[in-house]
């Protein structure tokens, strides 16, 4: 039972990151993308670049709340 | 860790058991209302320094989510409370990287708590709901009543990702942390703490930006 608990604790973090990178990595290209073609909108940019980057990275830290549930029930 | 009835709480008032999150909040309310106090005691109209420094970051914040808003009449009235949010936010985020914090009772950072970070969604809840009036029932109704559900679903989801956003991004850094202090206890978390800078800058801001989106949502464009 422990030994499942802590595969699905790593797991939660691993899936969660694999997507999350994923997904970061694609917005940050296009954010940089845009800016080499329009340097002058590079501030708009940026903000709503770290709105996306937020929610994207809350479905990551999901999964790391969860591991750190599952974590503590292993103890 | 997770749940604050998982430790102890620091005393009692009454029946009341205080934790060290809501000492670290007292810490930041008197905080920020004494250095608030001291930069407009001896207001003048050329001002200098701490009031200069103060106006520069209230008028720069003011400006930035009052902007966001889109409604002039709107921003006069709740930039002050987003401005609040986003200060009070990143000097809570801020008491973790004081040295002794984590070791002394009441410095920490007490928005690693998630009670108190499911407070300030739910101050953003209502508030959205009285900005709006009018507005958010006509915005329940769009694009056509049948989205009613959908936009219902939308309201309860808002409160619960403000929530776990900052309380997972702030709790998991702290453990981050806390297991690299365990295992190398000298320079190596230094570059994650380092981190912590802009990971409560980052969080700070997109917990404020996030509320004045949902609040430009149903103010309207002004007149």
């Amino acid at each position: 039972m422990e030994g499942a608990l802590a595969i699905g604790a790593g797991l939660a973090v691993a899936v969660g990151a694999l997507g999350g990178g994923i997904g970061q990595g694609i917005a940050g290209g296009k954010c940089f993308e845009s800016i080499a073609r329009q340097p002058e909108i590079a501030d708009q940019v940026r903000t709503l670049l770290f709105i996306t980057l937020a929610f994207i990275e809350t479905l990551t830290i999901y999964g790391l709340l969860i591991a750190f549930m599952l974590v503590g029930k292993i103890g | 860790m997770i749940f604050a009835s998982s430790y102890e709480p620091l005393f009692h008032i009454g029946p009341v058991p205080v934790y060290d999150h809501i000492v670290a909040q007292w810490l930041v309310i008197i905080l920020l209302g004494t250095v608030a106090y001291l930069a407009t005691k001896n207001m003048q109209t050329i001002p200098r320094g701490l009031q200069n420094t103060f106006e520069a970051i209230v008028e720069g914040c003011f400006n930035f989510f009052g902007g966001a808003l889109g409604n002039e009449h709107a921003a006069k009235k709740w930039a002050p409370l987003l401005v609040t949010f986003f200060l009070f936010i990143l000097t809570n985020n801020y008491f973790g990287l004081i040295p002794g914090a984590g070791t002394i009772h009441g410095f920490v950072p007490s928005t690693a708590d998630w009670n108190i970070t499911a407070t300030l969604a739910t101050i953003v809840f209502f508030v959205v709901i009285i900005a709006g009036g009018k507005n958010f029932l006509a915005h329940l109704f769009t694009p056509h009543w049948l989205f009613l559900p959908l936009n219902l679903l939308e309201q309860v989801a808002r409160p619960l990702s403000l929530t776990l956003r900052l309380f997972g991004n702030i709790f998991g850094h702290e453990m981050i942390v806390a297991f690299l202090v365990l295992m190398a206890p000298f320079l190596v978390p230094m570059p994650l703490v380092a981190l912590g800078v802009l990971t409560g800058l980052i969080q700070a801001l997109v917990f404020t930006i996030l509320a004045t989106s949902y609040m430009a949502d149903v103010v309207g464009e002004g007149h």
